[in-house]
Protein backbone atom coordinates (compact mmCIF):
# COMPACT_ATOMS: atom_id res chain seq x y z
CA UNK A 1 0.00 0.00 0.00
CA UNK A 2 1.39 3.63 -0.44
CA UNK A 3 -1.21 5.23 1.50
CA UNK A 4 -2.32 3.30 4.17
CA UNK A 5 -4.63 5.15 7.09
CA UNK A 6 -6.06 3.73 10.01
CA UNK A 7 -8.45 4.81 12.64
CA UNK A 8 -8.59 8.18 11.73
CA UNK A 9 -10.80 9.72 14.10
CA UNK A 10 -11.34 13.46 14.18
CA UNK A 11 -13.54 15.90 16.58
CA UNK A 12 -15.04 19.66 15.76
CA UNK A 13 -16.81 20.55 19.31
CA UNK A 14 -19.16 17.46 19.79
CA UNK A 15 -19.56 17.05 16.18
CA UNK A 16 -17.22 13.53 15.01
CA UNK A 17 -16.50 15.08 11.62
CA UNK A 18 -14.33 11.39 11.22
CA UNK A 19 -14.87 8.48 12.47
CA UNK A 20 -12.53 5.92 12.62
CA UNK A 21 -12.04 5.61 9.13
CA UNK A 22 -9.70 3.45 7.56
CA UNK A 23 -8.80 4.16 4.22
CA UNK A 24 -5.97 2.78 2.33
CA UNK A 25 -4.66 3.72 -1.48
CA UNK A 26 -2.64 1.11 -3.80
CA UNK A 27 0.31 2.73 -5.71
CA UNK A 28 -0.70 3.99 -9.50
CA UNK A 29 -4.44 3.57 -8.29
CA UNK A 30 -7.51 6.29 -9.23
CA UNK A 31 -9.51 6.14 -6.35
CA UNK A 32 -12.89 8.17 -5.91
CA UNK A 33 -13.80 9.70 -2.69
CA UNK A 34 -17.75 9.97 -2.17
CA UNK A 35 -20.24 11.06 -0.21
CA UNK A 36 -23.27 13.78 0.70
CA UNK A 37 -22.16 17.09 1.94
CA UNK A 38 -20.72 17.31 5.23
CA UNK A 39 -19.70 13.41 5.26
CA UNK A 40 -16.20 14.20 5.98
CA UNK A 41 -14.33 14.05 2.58
CA UNK A 42 -12.34 17.29 2.93
CA UNK A 43 -11.82 16.59 6.66
CA UNK A 44 -9.95 13.67 5.15
CA UNK A 45 -7.93 15.34 2.92
CA UNK A 46 -7.37 17.93 5.56
CA UNK A 47 -6.31 15.28 7.87
CA UNK A 48 -4.03 13.57 5.50
CA UNK A 49 -2.07 16.40 4.50
CA UNK A 50 -1.70 17.67 7.89
CA UNK A 51 -3.76 20.87 7.64
CA UNK A 52 -5.44 18.92 10.77
CA UNK A 53 -4.34 17.10 13.63
CA UNK A 54 -6.40 14.02 13.99
CA UNK A 55 -7.39 13.01 17.98
CA UNK A 56 -7.26 9.38 16.82
CA UNK A 57 -5.10 6.87 14.06
CA UNK A 58 -2.33 6.98 12.25
CA UNK A 59 -0.74 7.38 8.56
CA UNK A 60 2.06 5.97 6.85
CA UNK A 61 3.52 6.89 3.35
CA UNK A 62 5.17 4.17 1.34
CA UNK A 63 5.99 2.49 4.70
CA UNK A 64 6.92 5.03 6.75
CA UNK A 65 5.37 6.78 9.74
CA UNK A 66 4.11 10.55 8.80
CA UNK A 67 1.67 10.66 11.61
CA UNK A 68 1.87 14.39 13.21
CA UNK A 69 3.85 15.81 10.90
CA UNK A 70 3.25 19.40 9.35
CA UNK A 71 1.98 20.02 6.31
CA UNK A 72 5.54 21.23 4.24
CA UNK A 73 6.87 17.99 6.07
CA UNK A 74 3.83 15.87 4.65
CA UNK A 75 4.33 17.94 1.91
CA UNK A 76 8.23 16.89 1.07
CA UNK A 77 7.49 13.27 1.93
CA UNK A 78 5.45 13.08 -1.52
CA UNK A 79 1.80 14.31 -1.13
CA UNK A 80 0.33 16.61 -3.14
CA UNK A 81 -3.18 18.17 -3.08
CA UNK A 82 -5.50 20.94 -4.11
CA UNK A 83 -7.86 22.60 -2.94
CA UNK A 84 -11.83 23.16 -3.15
CA UNK A 85 -11.24 26.91 -2.83
CA UNK A 86 -8.56 26.53 -5.12
CA UNK A 87 -5.79 28.83 -3.09
CA UNK A 88 -3.76 30.24 -6.49
CA UNK A 89 -1.10 32.56 -5.53
CA UNK A 90 -2.74 35.13 -7.27
CA UNK A 91 -0.47 38.09 -7.13
CA UNK A 92 2.28 35.88 -8.61
CA UNK A 93 2.76 34.84 -11.90
CA UNK A 94 1.14 31.45 -13.62
CA UNK A 95 5.06 30.23 -13.81
CA UNK A 96 5.93 31.46 -10.39
CA UNK A 97 2.65 29.38 -9.13
CA UNK A 98 4.44 26.53 -10.17
CA UNK A 99 7.67 27.42 -9.38
CA UNK A 100 6.38 27.74 -5.58
CA UNK A 101 5.10 24.21 -5.81
CA UNK A 102 8.57 22.91 -6.89
CA UNK A 103 10.35 24.67 -4.28
CA UNK A 104 11.40 21.02 -2.45
CA UNK A 105 12.76 20.54 -5.74
CA UNK A 106 15.09 23.60 -6.01
CA UNK A 107 18.64 22.78 -5.64
CA UNK A 108 20.85 25.85 -4.17
CA UNK A 109 21.59 27.05 -0.72
CA UNK A 110 19.84 30.35 1.29
CA UNK A 111 23.49 31.94 1.09
CA UNK A 112 23.95 31.38 -2.78
CA UNK A 113 20.69 32.79 -3.40
CA UNK A 114 21.38 35.66 -1.38
CA UNK A 115 24.40 36.22 -2.99
CA UNK A 116 23.23 35.85 -6.44
CA UNK A 117 25.71 33.05 -7.15
CA UNK A 118 26.17 31.43 -11.09
CA UNK A 119 24.89 28.25 -9.87
CA UNK A 120 21.70 29.86 -8.77
CA UNK A 121 20.95 31.64 -12.54
CA UNK A 122 21.92 27.65 -13.71
CA UNK A 123 19.33 25.93 -11.55
CA UNK A 124 16.72 28.57 -11.81
CA UNK A 125 17.44 28.43 -15.97
CA UNK A 126 16.29 24.52 -15.29
CA UNK A 127 13.17 24.42 -13.22
CA UNK A 128 11.87 27.46 -15.34
CA UNK A 129 12.61 25.10 -18.21
CA UNK A 130 10.77 22.07 -16.68
CA UNK A 131 8.08 23.95 -15.47
CA UNK A 132 7.60 25.88 -18.63
CA UNK A 133 7.24 21.87 -19.94
CA UNK A 134 4.33 21.59 -17.41
CA UNK A 135 2.37 24.41 -18.30
CA UNK A 136 2.27 23.41 -22.03
CA UNK A 137 0.90 20.11 -21.11
CA UNK A 138 -1.76 21.58 -18.97
CA UNK A 139 -2.26 24.33 -22.10
CA UNK A 140 -1.04 27.13 -19.88
CA UNK A 141 2.22 28.27 -21.36
CA UNK A 142 1.17 31.29 -23.00
CA UNK A 143 -0.13 32.84 -19.73
CA UNK A 144 3.10 31.70 -17.92
CA UNK A 145 3.86 35.53 -17.58
CA UNK A 146 0.10 36.41 -16.52
CA UNK A 147 -1.08 36.76 -12.35
CA UNK A 148 -2.69 34.07 -11.37
CA UNK A 149 -5.77 35.65 -10.04
CA UNK A 150 -6.41 37.16 -13.80
CA UNK A 151 -7.02 33.58 -15.25
CA UNK A 152 -10.55 31.86 -15.71
CA UNK A 153 -12.10 30.09 -13.90
CA UNK A 154 -11.59 26.98 -15.41
CA UNK A 155 -7.87 27.82 -16.46
CA UNK A 156 -7.39 28.29 -12.18
CA UNK A 157 -8.69 24.57 -11.76
CA UNK A 158 -5.87 23.79 -14.33
CA UNK A 159 -2.85 25.74 -12.04
CA UNK A 160 -4.54 24.41 -9.55
CA UNK A 161 -3.35 20.61 -10.32
CA UNK A 162 -0.45 22.05 -12.17
CA UNK A 163 1.21 23.64 -9.14
CA UNK A 164 0.23 20.27 -7.05
CA UNK A 165 2.04 18.01 -9.96
CA UNK A 166 4.77 20.37 -9.83
CA UNK A 167 5.62 18.80 -6.23
CA UNK A 168 6.68 15.85 -7.89
CA UNK A 169 4.23 13.67 -5.40
CA UNK A 170 3.94 9.94 -4.62
CA UNK A 171 0.45 10.77 -4.32
CA UNK A 172 -2.00 13.95 -5.21
CA UNK A 173 -5.36 14.40 -3.73
CA UNK A 174 -8.10 16.25 -5.69
CA UNK A 175 -10.67 17.66 -3.75
CA UNK A 176 -13.63 18.61 -6.80
CA UNK A 177 -11.26 19.35 -9.82
CA UNK A 178 -14.46 19.80 -12.04
CA UNK A 179 -16.80 21.47 -9.67
CA UNK A 180 -17.83 24.66 -11.61
CA UNK A 181 -16.73 23.05 -15.33
CA UNK A 182 -19.24 23.08 -18.18
CA UNK A 183 -19.72 19.37 -19.53
CA UNK A 184 -17.09 19.68 -22.42
CA UNK A 185 -14.71 20.92 -19.94
CA UNK A 186 -15.29 18.09 -17.65
CA UNK A 187 -14.51 15.80 -20.37
CA UNK A 188 -11.07 17.15 -21.13
CA UNK A 189 -10.15 17.53 -17.93
CA UNK A 190 -10.98 14.00 -17.41
CA UNK A 191 -8.87 13.09 -20.41
CA UNK A 192 -6.00 15.61 -18.45
CA UNK A 193 -6.09 13.82 -15.60
CA UNK A 194 -5.76 10.58 -16.57
CA UNK A 195 -2.48 11.81 -18.91
CA UNK A 196 -1.05 13.12 -16.35
CA UNK A 197 -1.16 10.44 -14.25
CA UNK A 198 0.65 7.94 -16.26
CA UNK A 199 3.05 10.79 -17.89
CA UNK A 200 4.09 11.54 -14.22
CA UNK A 201 3.75 7.76 -12.63
CA UNK A 202 1.14 9.62 -9.91
CA UNK A 203 -1.47 7.99 -7.79
CA UNK A 204 -4.61 9.85 -7.42
CA UNK A 205 -7.76 10.13 -4.89
CA UNK A 206 -10.40 12.01 -6.21
CA UNK A 207 -12.80 13.96 -4.11
CA UNK A 208 -15.83 14.65 -6.91
CA UNK A 209 -19.85 15.14 -6.89
CA UNK A 210 -20.03 15.06 -10.07
CA UNK A 211 -20.72 11.12 -10.30
CA UNK A 212 -20.04 10.30 -14.35
CA UNK A 213 -16.25 11.77 -12.95
CA UNK A 214 -16.13 9.10 -10.74
CA UNK A 215 -17.55 6.24 -12.51
CA UNK A 216 -15.59 6.67 -15.99
CA UNK A 217 -12.05 7.31 -14.41
CA UNK A 218 -12.01 5.93 -10.80
CA UNK A 219 -11.30 1.57 -10.15
CA UNK A 220 -11.83 1.94 -6.61
CA UNK A 221 -14.67 4.29 -4.89
CA UNK A 222 -14.87 4.91 -0.85
CA UNK A 223 -17.95 5.89 0.23
CA UNK A 224 -17.93 8.37 3.28
CA UNK A 225 -21.79 9.30 5.19
CA UNK A 226 -21.30 11.14 8.53
CA UNK A 227 -17.66 10.67 9.12
CA UNK A 228 -17.48 6.64 8.48
CA UNK A 229 -17.09 4.69 5.63
CA UNK A 230 -20.24 2.93 4.60
CA UNK A 231 -19.01 1.44 1.44
CA UNK A 232 -15.81 0.52 -0.67
CA UNK A 233 -15.07 -0.90 -3.80
CA UNK A 234 -15.65 -1.02 -7.86
CA UNK A 235 -17.62 1.78 -9.12
CA UNK A 236 -20.81 -0.38 -10.15
CA UNK A 237 -21.04 -1.99 -7.40
CA UNK A 238 -20.93 1.17 -5.14
CA UNK A 239 -23.65 2.53 -7.65
CA UNK A 240 -26.04 -0.27 -6.50
CA UNK A 241 -25.38 -0.37 -2.71
CA UNK A 242 -28.42 0.25 -0.44
CA UNK A 243 -26.49 1.93 1.96
CA UNK A 244 -25.20 4.28 -0.73
CA UNK A 245 -28.58 4.84 -2.18
CA UNK A 246 -30.04 5.68 0.74
CA UNK A 247 -26.81 8.15 1.72
CA UNK A 248 -27.62 10.49 -1.44
CA UNK A 249 -31.62 9.69 -2.44
CA UNK A 250 -32.79 8.64 0.99
CA UNK A 251 -34.61 5.81 2.07
CA UNK A 252 -37.61 4.61 0.72
CA UNK A 253 -40.85 4.28 2.70
CA UNK A 254 -42.80 1.84 3.63
CA UNK A 255 -46.89 2.62 3.14
CA UNK A 256 -47.59 2.63 6.71
CA UNK A 257 -44.67 5.15 7.21
CA UNK A 258 -45.80 7.88 4.83
CA UNK A 259 -49.05 7.67 6.40
CA UNK A 260 -47.53 8.25 10.04
CA UNK A 261 -45.52 11.23 8.57
CA UNK A 262 -48.44 12.73 7.17
CA UNK A 263 -50.36 12.23 10.19
CA UNK A 264 -47.61 13.73 12.08
CA UNK A 265 -46.76 17.01 10.04
CA UNK B 1 17.74 34.97 -24.46
CA UNK B 2 20.19 33.59 -21.29
CA UNK B 3 21.89 36.03 -19.43
CA UNK B 4 25.29 35.45 -18.83
CA UNK B 5 27.81 36.65 -16.43
CA UNK B 6 28.85 39.85 -18.17
CA UNK B 7 25.35 40.57 -19.33
CA UNK B 8 24.24 40.68 -15.62
CA UNK B 9 27.55 42.46 -14.53
CA UNK B 10 27.15 45.72 -16.90
CA UNK B 11 23.70 47.04 -15.32
CA UNK B 12 25.29 47.27 -11.64
CA UNK B 13 28.44 48.97 -13.34
CA UNK B 14 26.40 51.34 -14.52
CA UNK B 15 24.70 52.31 -11.68
CA UNK B 16 27.53 52.25 -9.62
CA UNK B 17 29.22 54.63 -12.50
CA UNK B 18 26.44 56.62 -12.17
CA UNK B 19 26.26 57.09 -8.20
CA UNK B 20 29.66 57.75 -8.19
CA UNK B 21 29.61 61.05 -10.03
CA UNK B 22 26.31 62.15 -8.68
CA UNK B 23 27.61 63.71 -5.72
CA UNK B 24 29.70 65.67 -7.80
CA UNK B 25 27.17 67.08 -9.53
CA UNK B 26 26.84 70.13 -6.82
CA UNK B 27 29.56 71.15 -4.31
CA UNK B 28 27.03 72.10 -2.21
CA UNK B 29 27.49 70.38 1.33
CA UNK B 30 23.98 70.33 2.03
CA UNK B 31 22.82 68.22 -1.01
CA UNK B 32 25.82 65.94 -0.54
CA UNK B 33 24.48 65.41 3.09
CA UNK B 34 21.07 64.85 1.72
CA UNK B 35 22.59 62.35 -0.66
CA UNK B 36 23.95 60.40 1.87
CA UNK B 37 20.93 60.33 3.70
CA UNK B 38 18.55 59.05 0.63
CA UNK B 39 21.42 55.91 0.21
CA UNK B 40 21.14 55.47 3.81
CA UNK B 41 16.73 55.30 3.54
CA UNK B 42 17.31 53.03 0.44
CA UNK B 43 18.84 50.46 2.48
CA UNK B 44 16.27 50.74 5.47
CA UNK B 45 13.39 51.06 2.92
CA UNK B 46 14.45 47.85 1.32
CA UNK B 47 14.89 46.00 4.12
CA UNK B 48 11.11 46.48 5.26
CA UNK B 49 10.25 46.31 1.51
CA UNK B 50 11.25 42.65 1.92
CA UNK B 51 9.77 42.02 5.42
CA UNK B 52 6.62 43.88 4.43
CA UNK B 53 6.26 44.23 0.77
CA UNK B 54 7.10 40.69 -0.05
CA UNK B 55 6.60 38.27 3.16
CA UNK B 56 3.58 40.64 4.10
CA UNK B 57 4.27 40.90 6.94
CA UNK B 58 2.99 44.22 8.36
CA UNK B 59 5.41 45.04 11.25
CA UNK B 60 6.07 48.69 12.70
CA UNK B 61 9.03 47.34 14.17
CA UNK B 62 11.61 48.24 12.05
CA UNK B 63 12.69 51.45 13.05
CA UNK B 64 13.45 49.89 16.70
CA UNK B 65 15.56 47.46 14.90
CA UNK B 66 17.62 50.27 13.25
CA UNK B 67 17.80 51.92 16.54
CA UNK B 68 19.33 48.93 17.99
CA UNK B 69 21.95 49.04 15.59
CA UNK B 70 22.53 52.34 15.88
CA UNK B 71 22.92 52.25 19.86
CA UNK B 72 24.97 49.04 19.28
CA UNK B 73 27.49 50.50 16.97
CA UNK B 74 27.51 54.19 18.51
CA UNK B 75 28.12 52.15 21.98
CA UNK B 76 30.68 49.63 20.56
CA UNK B 77 32.75 52.51 19.32
CA UNK B 78 32.38 55.38 21.78
CA UNK B 79 33.14 53.14 24.69
CA UNK B 80 34.69 50.11 24.05
CA UNK B 81 37.06 51.97 21.11
CA UNK B 82 35.80 49.11 18.53
CA UNK B 83 36.86 50.37 14.85
CA UNK B 84 33.55 50.89 12.28
CA UNK B 85 34.43 48.04 10.81
CA UNK B 86 33.67 46.08 13.60
CA UNK B 87 30.80 47.99 15.09
CA UNK B 88 28.90 47.84 11.76
CA UNK B 89 28.77 44.06 11.49
CA UNK B 90 28.38 44.21 15.30
CA UNK B 91 25.18 46.15 14.97
CA UNK B 92 23.75 43.93 11.93
CA UNK B 93 24.14 40.86 14.40
CA UNK B 94 22.15 42.93 17.32
CA UNK B 95 19.53 43.68 15.08
CA UNK B 96 19.63 40.94 13.19
CA UNK B 97 18.39 39.12 17.41
CA UNK B 98 16.13 41.17 17.69
CA UNK B 99 14.67 41.57 14.46
CA UNK B 100 14.39 37.29 15.06
CA UNK B 101 12.30 38.40 18.36
CA UNK B 102 10.32 40.89 16.88
CA UNK B 103 9.43 37.95 14.38
CA UNK B 104 8.27 35.11 16.48
CA UNK B 105 5.26 37.06 17.46
CA UNK B 106 4.25 36.48 13.44
CA UNK B 107 3.61 32.40 14.01
CA UNK B 108 0.56 33.86 15.73
CA UNK B 109 -0.32 36.90 14.66
CA UNK B 110 -1.57 38.35 11.55
CA UNK B 111 -2.10 41.90 10.01
CA UNK B 112 -3.27 44.54 12.66
CA UNK B 113 -2.68 42.63 15.45
CA UNK B 114 0.86 41.98 14.49
CA UNK B 115 1.38 45.76 13.84
CA UNK B 116 0.11 46.45 17.46
CA UNK B 117 2.53 43.78 19.07
CA UNK B 118 5.30 45.21 17.02
CA UNK B 119 4.65 48.69 17.95
CA UNK B 120 4.34 47.76 21.41
CA UNK B 121 7.98 46.35 21.20
CA UNK B 122 9.38 48.86 18.79
CA UNK B 123 8.28 51.32 21.20
CA UNK B 124 9.63 49.57 24.28
CA UNK B 125 12.76 49.80 22.87
CA UNK B 126 12.66 53.38 22.36
CA UNK B 127 11.65 54.33 25.54
CA UNK B 128 14.71 52.29 26.86
CA UNK B 129 17.27 54.23 24.93
CA UNK B 130 15.31 57.34 25.79
CA UNK B 131 15.86 56.37 29.80
CA UNK B 132 19.02 54.84 30.19
CA UNK B 133 22.07 56.62 30.98
CA UNK B 134 24.56 54.81 29.37
CA UNK B 135 23.09 55.03 26.27
CA UNK B 136 22.82 58.87 26.93
CA UNK B 137 18.88 58.93 27.98
CA UNK B 138 16.86 61.50 26.73
CA UNK B 139 20.11 63.71 26.25
CA UNK B 140 21.42 61.82 23.01
CA UNK B 141 24.44 59.83 22.22
CA UNK B 142 27.15 61.72 21.57
CA UNK B 143 30.58 62.04 20.10
CA UNK B 144 30.53 58.91 18.25
CA UNK B 145 33.63 58.35 16.79
CA UNK B 146 33.74 58.31 12.20
CA UNK B 147 35.15 55.47 10.61
CA UNK B 148 38.56 55.45 10.03
CA UNK B 149 40.55 53.98 7.40
CA UNK B 150 44.08 53.86 8.38
CA UNK B 151 44.83 57.78 9.45
CA UNK B 152 42.15 59.12 7.79
CA UNK B 153 38.86 59.76 9.02
CA UNK B 154 35.34 59.63 7.38
CA UNK B 155 34.30 62.50 8.50
CA UNK B 156 33.43 65.03 5.33
CA UNK B 157 29.85 64.69 3.65
CA UNK B 158 31.30 63.53 0.50
CA UNK B 159 33.57 60.81 1.54
CA UNK B 160 30.89 59.59 3.72
CA UNK B 161 29.03 59.18 1.09
CA UNK B 162 31.48 57.11 -0.43
CA UNK B 163 31.30 54.92 2.39
CA UNK B 164 27.35 54.58 2.01
CA UNK B 165 27.17 54.01 -1.76
CA UNK B 166 28.62 51.14 -2.09
CA UNK B 167 26.63 49.54 0.83
CA UNK B 168 23.71 50.90 -0.41
CA UNK B 169 24.25 49.58 -3.55
CA UNK B 170 25.31 46.17 -2.64
CA UNK B 171 22.00 46.04 -0.70
CA UNK B 172 20.02 46.76 -3.47
CA UNK B 173 22.03 43.88 -5.27
CA UNK B 174 21.18 41.31 -2.42
CA UNK B 175 17.83 42.49 -2.35
CA UNK B 176 17.25 41.77 -5.66
CA UNK B 177 18.84 38.44 -5.51
CA UNK B 178 16.48 36.94 -2.82
CA UNK B 179 13.92 38.23 -4.32
CA UNK B 180 13.98 37.04 -7.80
CA UNK B 181 15.32 33.33 -6.49
CA UNK B 182 13.27 30.62 -4.69
CA UNK B 183 13.76 32.77 -1.32
CA UNK B 184 12.01 35.90 -3.03
CA UNK B 185 8.79 33.08 -4.47
CA UNK B 186 8.19 31.76 -0.91
CA UNK B 187 8.10 35.25 0.74
CA UNK B 188 5.34 36.03 -1.29
CA UNK B 189 4.04 32.41 -1.21
CA UNK B 190 3.67 32.82 2.59
CA UNK B 191 1.86 36.36 1.85
CA UNK B 192 -0.40 35.66 -0.64
CA UNK B 193 -1.73 32.35 1.53
CA UNK B 194 0.47 30.72 3.84
CA UNK B 195 -2.00 27.36 4.26
CA UNK B 196 -1.53 26.96 0.40
CA UNK B 197 2.29 27.90 0.47
CA UNK B 198 2.52 25.30 3.81
CA UNK B 199 1.02 22.31 1.87
CA UNK B 200 3.64 23.23 -1.01
CA UNK B 201 6.39 22.14 1.38
CA UNK B 202 7.50 25.27 2.32
CA UNK B 203 8.59 25.80 6.34
CA UNK B 204 6.24 29.04 6.73
CA UNK B 205 7.25 29.66 10.52
CA UNK B 206 11.32 29.14 8.86
CA UNK B 207 10.54 31.50 5.95
CA UNK B 208 8.76 34.39 7.95
CA UNK B 209 11.95 34.32 10.56
CA UNK B 210 14.32 34.60 7.73
CA UNK B 211 12.11 37.52 6.08
CA UNK B 212 12.22 39.20 9.53
CA UNK B 213 15.97 38.19 9.99
CA UNK B 214 17.16 39.73 6.45
CA UNK B 215 15.21 42.91 7.07
CA UNK B 216 16.82 43.42 10.75
CA UNK B 217 20.29 42.91 8.91
CA UNK B 218 19.54 45.96 6.53
CA UNK B 219 18.37 48.08 9.42
CA UNK B 220 20.94 47.15 12.00
CA UNK B 221 23.41 48.14 8.94
CA UNK B 222 21.34 51.65 8.58
CA UNK B 223 21.36 52.24 12.08
CA UNK B 224 25.21 52.07 12.32
CA UNK B 225 25.72 53.99 9.13
CA UNK B 226 23.49 57.36 10.93
CA UNK B 227 25.24 56.83 14.06
CA UNK B 228 28.55 57.53 13.01
CA UNK B 229 27.17 60.09 10.20
CA UNK B 230 29.10 63.66 11.08
CA UNK B 231 28.33 64.98 14.04
CA UNK B 232 28.16 61.35 15.60
CA UNK B 233 24.83 62.15 17.47
CA UNK B 234 22.10 59.75 17.71
CA UNK B 235 19.31 60.58 19.63
CA UNK B 236 15.80 58.66 20.63
CA UNK B 237 13.17 61.10 18.97
CA UNK B 238 15.20 60.05 15.59
CA UNK B 239 13.49 56.69 16.25
CA UNK B 240 9.61 57.12 17.05
CA UNK B 241 6.45 56.28 15.43
CA UNK B 242 6.86 59.42 13.11
CA UNK B 243 9.64 58.23 11.43
CA UNK B 244 8.39 54.20 11.21
CA UNK B 245 5.17 56.44 9.05
CA UNK B 246 8.00 57.98 7.21
CA UNK B 247 9.81 54.54 6.34
CA UNK B 248 6.29 52.77 5.84
CA UNK B 249 5.19 55.71 3.46
CA UNK B 250 8.76 54.90 1.36
CA UNK B 251 7.46 51.23 0.49
CA UNK B 252 3.80 51.67 0.55
CA UNK B 253 4.45 54.93 -2.48
CA UNK B 254 7.29 52.74 -3.99
CA UNK B 255 5.02 49.74 -4.53
CA UNK B 256 4.67 47.37 -1.51
CA UNK B 257 6.03 44.20 -3.04
CA UNK B 258 7.89 45.66 -5.74
CA UNK B 259 11.28 45.02 -6.14
CA UNK B 260 12.19 48.65 -7.22
CA UNK B 261 9.38 49.34 -4.54
CA UNK B 262 11.61 50.44 -1.79
CA UNK B 263 14.51 52.30 -3.59
CA UNK B 264 11.54 54.84 -5.82
CA UNK B 265 9.99 55.36 -2.19
CA UNK B 266 13.07 56.17 -0.53
CA UNK B 267 14.49 58.66 -2.81
CA UNK B 268 11.29 60.36 -3.45
CA UNK B 269 9.98 60.54 0.11
CA UNK B 270 13.57 61.74 1.37
CA UNK B 271 13.03 64.40 -0.76
CA UNK B 272 9.59 65.50 0.08
CA UNK B 273 10.52 65.18 3.57
CA UNK B 274 13.05 68.19 3.49
CA UNK B 275 11.67 70.14 1.25
CA UNK B 276 8.73 69.84 4.07
CA UNK B 277 10.73 70.41 6.82
CA UNK B 278 9.75 73.85 7.46
CA UNK B 279 6.06 73.30 7.92
CA UNK B 280 7.02 70.06 10.24
CA UNK B 281 4.01 70.20 12.70
CA UNK B 282 1.77 69.10 9.24
CA UNK B 283 4.29 66.60 8.17
CA UNK B 284 2.93 63.58 9.95
CA UNK B 285 -0.58 64.45 8.44
CA UNK B 286 0.69 65.18 5.32
CA UNK B 287 2.46 61.68 5.10
CA UNK B 288 -0.48 59.94 6.71
CA UNK B 289 -2.84 61.14 4.24
CA UNK B 290 -0.17 59.98 1.20
CA UNK B 291 -0.58 56.51 2.31
CA UNK B 292 -4.33 56.55 2.63
CA UNK B 293 -4.60 58.09 -1.01
CA UNK B 294 -1.57 55.72 -2.87
CA UNK B 295 -3.47 52.44 -0.40
CA UNK B 296 -7.05 53.57 -2.14
CA UNK B 297 -5.68 55.09 -5.92
CA UNK B 298 -2.69 53.41 -6.74
CA UNK B 299 -2.15 49.85 -4.44
CA UNK B 300 0.81 48.64 -5.97
CA UNK B 301 2.97 52.21 -5.72
CA UNK B 302 4.08 53.90 -8.51
CA UNK B 303 6.44 50.28 -9.40
CA UNK B 304 2.90 49.27 -9.93
CA UNK B 305 2.27 52.07 -12.36
CA UNK B 306 5.65 52.00 -14.42
CA UNK B 307 4.85 48.29 -14.78
CA UNK B 308 1.70 48.44 -15.89
CA UNK B 309 2.84 50.90 -18.37
CA UNK B 310 5.07 48.77 -19.61
CA UNK B 311 2.58 45.97 -19.71
CA UNK B 312 0.37 47.84 -21.85
CA UNK B 313 2.95 49.36 -24.23
CA UNK B 314 4.14 45.15 -25.11
CA UNK B 315 0.31 44.25 -24.97
CA UNK B 316 -0.25 47.40 -28.00
CA UNK B 317 3.18 45.95 -29.69
CA UNK B 318 1.63 42.55 -30.00
CA UNK B 319 -1.82 43.18 -30.87
CA UNK B 320 -0.49 46.02 -33.94
CA UNK B 321 2.10 43.07 -34.80
CA UNK B 322 -0.70 40.41 -34.74
CA UNK B 323 -3.12 42.53 -36.71
CA UNK B 324 -0.62 43.23 -39.29
CA UNK B 325 0.23 39.84 -39.61
CA UNK B 326 -3.60 39.09 -40.30
CA UNK B 327 -3.63 42.26 -42.82
CA UNK B 328 -0.75 40.76 -44.73
CA UNK B 329 -2.53 36.97 -44.83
Amino acid sequence: MLLEVKGFSKQFGGLAAISNVDFSVKKGEIRGLIGPNGSGKSTLFNLISGVYTPDKGRISLDGEDISGLEPHEIARRGIARTFQLLRLFGQMTVLENLLVGHHAHIRYSAPAAIFGLPNVWAEETRVKDEMMDLLSFIGLADYAGMPAGELSGGQRRLLTIGRAIAMRPKILLLDEPAAGLSPVNVDNLLRLIVSLKERYGLTLVVIEHILKVVMDTCETVTVLEHGEKIAEGPPAKIKDDPRVVEAYLGKEMSDAEVQAFLKAS
Amino acid sequence: MRATPVRRAWPWLLGFGALLVLPLITSNAYHRYLLTIILINVILAVGLNIVKGFAGQVTVGHIALAAIGAYTSAALSAYYGVPFWLALPGAMLAAGLAGVMIGIPSFRLEGAYLALATLGLAESVRIYFSATDYFGASIGFGDIPPPFIGGYAINTHLSYYYLVMPLALAGIYFSFAILRSDIGRSFQALREDPLAASVSGINVRKYKLLAFLISALYAGCAGSLQAHLSPGFIHPNNYTIVEMVTLLLMVVLGGIGHIWGGIIGAVLVTIVYDLTRDYYQYQLAIFGMIIVLTVTYMPKGIGGIIDRLFAERRFNARRKASAEKSNAA
